[in-house]
């Protein structure tokens, strides 16, 4: 069966210094049923990978010439819920945590704003809601304020070493 | 659970070194010990002591219970070990000071004070060694600090093992031949081991994150890291095993340790290009006093080497040693110590207090715990003081030096008053200081959120 690929290149965005992933999402809530995502970026996305896992993406990736990547991201047939992908464990293992509804860039923030802001946004979220955030280290500080206050998380370094991400689910830390 | 908590009894650490500064401030501007008295003289020694147990690795342990966690993101080991092992080093060093003055025969020698001071300090240097060793030991990959501060703890390793050896000898309980060649002659190298390798290379670990953190400048893994890590880590290990061996087969001391300060030299040069690089990539162009200050020192340690380079090719090291000891310990260490204690100082506290309330509660800014024009003039009295103190001992003014003690008391107990503020959180604006759920910290204790 061909797929039809929608295409979006973000490597302008990010060689800007932007955050591309709201540019990726709207991307991918315009795709139609069936539709699969042609996606260029200048770094492996990991994270994306388990997000769009729970959306029912398989990914397919590969380096392009002078360091780059492209990544196909096709509608698998089963249901996401019920996948379990071997070959890409983070994907199973956040596949059964909702989209974020929220992205924090908190790379450039000294310390311990970033951390701030992320318990203030998860207070005002719903129990269940997933926030995503960009870190420039392991937060050692959030973790145990996390747990203290109810929170799961998923969190580690991206392919390029420099960015942490973390996955916070409020008020899950009784099924994580 | 990941990730850090509080260390419980890193405040109480900091007291006390704050007050064994002020101790030793007070001797030398009394002008008790050095240079008034000899360099190896009974009087030098307690001050010596003092400081480097009372002062810098009470510092360096406080910080660590604190640091290492964070570094290896793994909680430490025991968070209830550190209050006897202050107990125990305190004791010793307590012990010590008393042993040193029976040698001078101002205390009567009837109590084994040198005996207890090794059983004491040995006890308390090893729990602080396993608490911390575990906390590494825990964690699946070392970063670069972390490596520089393993080779810091192995240091201090040899430093304590070394005291016990030369208070044995000295208190008349050991009479084993080796010991004795080792406490006539070793104590050069019971000094590199405790000031080059337990708190330079410590402090060199932890600068390379802690500027990293507040300048927003990024991690260094350079290979110039890699080689002052690795260099400096022969030094230590040549000076060290090499010296111990050259002292029991009678060889060439001042040989080994002139090729191990070659090694430390090229080391320091290469964590001075790294530090300059930090400072040039950082992403915040204006930075906290902390790191400014920060920079005094890592100037005062450019100074040392320069010093040192000047010295050794005029042959006048030997004549100005305690010159070279003394910007070493106060411009270096205990200026970096100072500096650094008050950015943790305001970040715990902060934490402490308002960590439990973010987001639920309208809370202060770490920064509004403090006051920086304030604090600052205390740290210029202060390096201004250490750099003419300095200058006196070289010049052999000792009364302009025991002036240049006074005024570095005066200083500490300036910068000391800052710190016990931002602990009270006396500066932060009353409507925000105590939000509903907020615990006010304790001034010596701080409540973890252990779990």
């Amino acid at each position: 069966m061909t797929i039809e690929f929608a295409e979006i290149d973000v490597r302008p965005t990010l060689r800007a210094g932007g955050e591309p992933f709201e540019e990726i999402m709207k991307a991918v809530n315009t795709l139609a049923p069936g539709q699969g995502l042609r996606l260029l970026a200048t770094f492996k996305p990991v994270p994306l990978f388990s997000v769009l896992g729970a959306k029912g993406y398989g990914h397919e990736e590969r380096e392009l010439e002078g360091g780059d990547w492209e990544v196909l991201f096709r509608p698998t047939s089963a249901a996401p819920a019920a996948q379990a992908r071997p070959s890409a464990a983070q994907a199973a293992d956040a596949a059964d945590w909702p989209e974020p509804v929220q992205h924090l860039d908190n790379r450039d923030l000294d310390p311990p704003e970033p951390m701030v802001r992320i318990l203030a946004a998860t207070e005002a979220m719903a129990k269940g809601e997933v926030l995503s955030a960009l870190l420039c280290r392991e937060p050692t500080f959030l973790l145990p304020e996390l747990a203290k206050r109810g929170h799961a998380w998923r969190g580690g370094f991206e392919p390029d070493g420099k960015s942490y991400q973390i996955l916070v689910r409020v008020g899950a830390a009784a099924q994580a | 659970m990941f990730g850090a908590s509080l260390s419980r009894w890193s405040m109480s650490y900091f007291a006390a070194a704050l007050l064994s500064l002020a101790a030793a401030e007070i001797l030398m501007a009394l002008g008790y010990g050095y240079p008034q008295a000899a360099l190896q003289a009974p009087e030098t020694l307690v001050l010596v002591h003092v400081v480097a147990i009372g002062w810098l690795s009470l510092l360096m342990c406080g910080a660590l219970f604190q640091f290492v966690p964070v570094l290896v993101a793994q909680p430490l080991h025991s968070n209830t070990l550190p209050a006897p092992t202050l107990v125990l080093l305190v004791a010793g060093l307590a012990s010590l000071i008393l042993g040193f003055l029976q040698l001078a025969g101002q205390v009567d020698p009837a109590l084994p004070f040198f005996a207890f001071a090794g059983a004491l300090l040995g006890a308390g240097f090893a729990l602080a060694l396993w608490n911390l060793g575990r906390t590494l030991w825990a964690a699946q990959t070392l970063p670069m600090p972390a490596q520089f501060v393993v080779v810091g703890l192995a240091s201090v390793g040899a430093t304590v093992a070394l005291g016990i050896i030369f208070a044995l000898v000295l208190g008349g309980v050991a009479t084993y031949g080796p010991f004795v060649e080792l406490t006539a002659t070793g104590l050069p190298l019971h000094v590199v081991a405790g000031l080059g390798g337990w708190l330079t290379f410590t402090a060199i670990g932890v600068s390379y994150r802690l500027l990293a953190m507040f300048m927003l400048a990024p991690e260094l893994e350079r290979r110039s890291t890699k080689a002052a890590l690795y260099l400096g880590t022969a030094a230590l290990a040549l000076a060290f095993v090499g010296g111990v061996l050259a002292v029991l087969l009678r060889g060439n001391l001042a040989f080994v340790l002139l090729a191990a300060a070659g090694l430390g030299l090229v080391a320091l040069a290469l964590y001075g290009a790294d530090v300059v690089h930090l400072y040039r990539a950082r992403k915040r162009p204006r930075i906290e006093l902390n790191s400014r200050m920060a920079a005094f020192a890592l100037a005062s340690l450019a100074a040392c080497v320069v010093l040192i380079v000047v010295l050794l090719a005029l042959g006048r090291l030997t004549d100005h040693v305690g010159a070279v000891v003394f910007l070493v310990v106060f411009g270096w260490l205990s200026g970096l110590g100072l500096a650094q204690l008050y950015k943790i100082v305001a970040f715990l506290t902060w934490l402490e207090c308002y960590g439990p309330v973010i987001g639920k509660a309208q809370t202060p800014r770490v920064q509004d715990l403090v006051v920086e024009p304030r604090a600052i003039k205390w740290f210029g009295l202060y390096f201004i003081a250490v750099w003419a103190g300095t200058l006196a001992l070289i010049a052999g003014y000792p009364p302009a030096f025991q002036a240049c003690a006074a005024a570095m008391l005066i200083a500490t107990g300036g910068i000391a008053a800052q710190l016990a503020r931002t602990r009270r959180l006396s500066d932060v604006a009353a409507a925000l200081r105590l939000p509903q759920g907020a615990k006010r910290p304790g001034l010596l204790f701080s409540h973890s959120h252990q779990t």
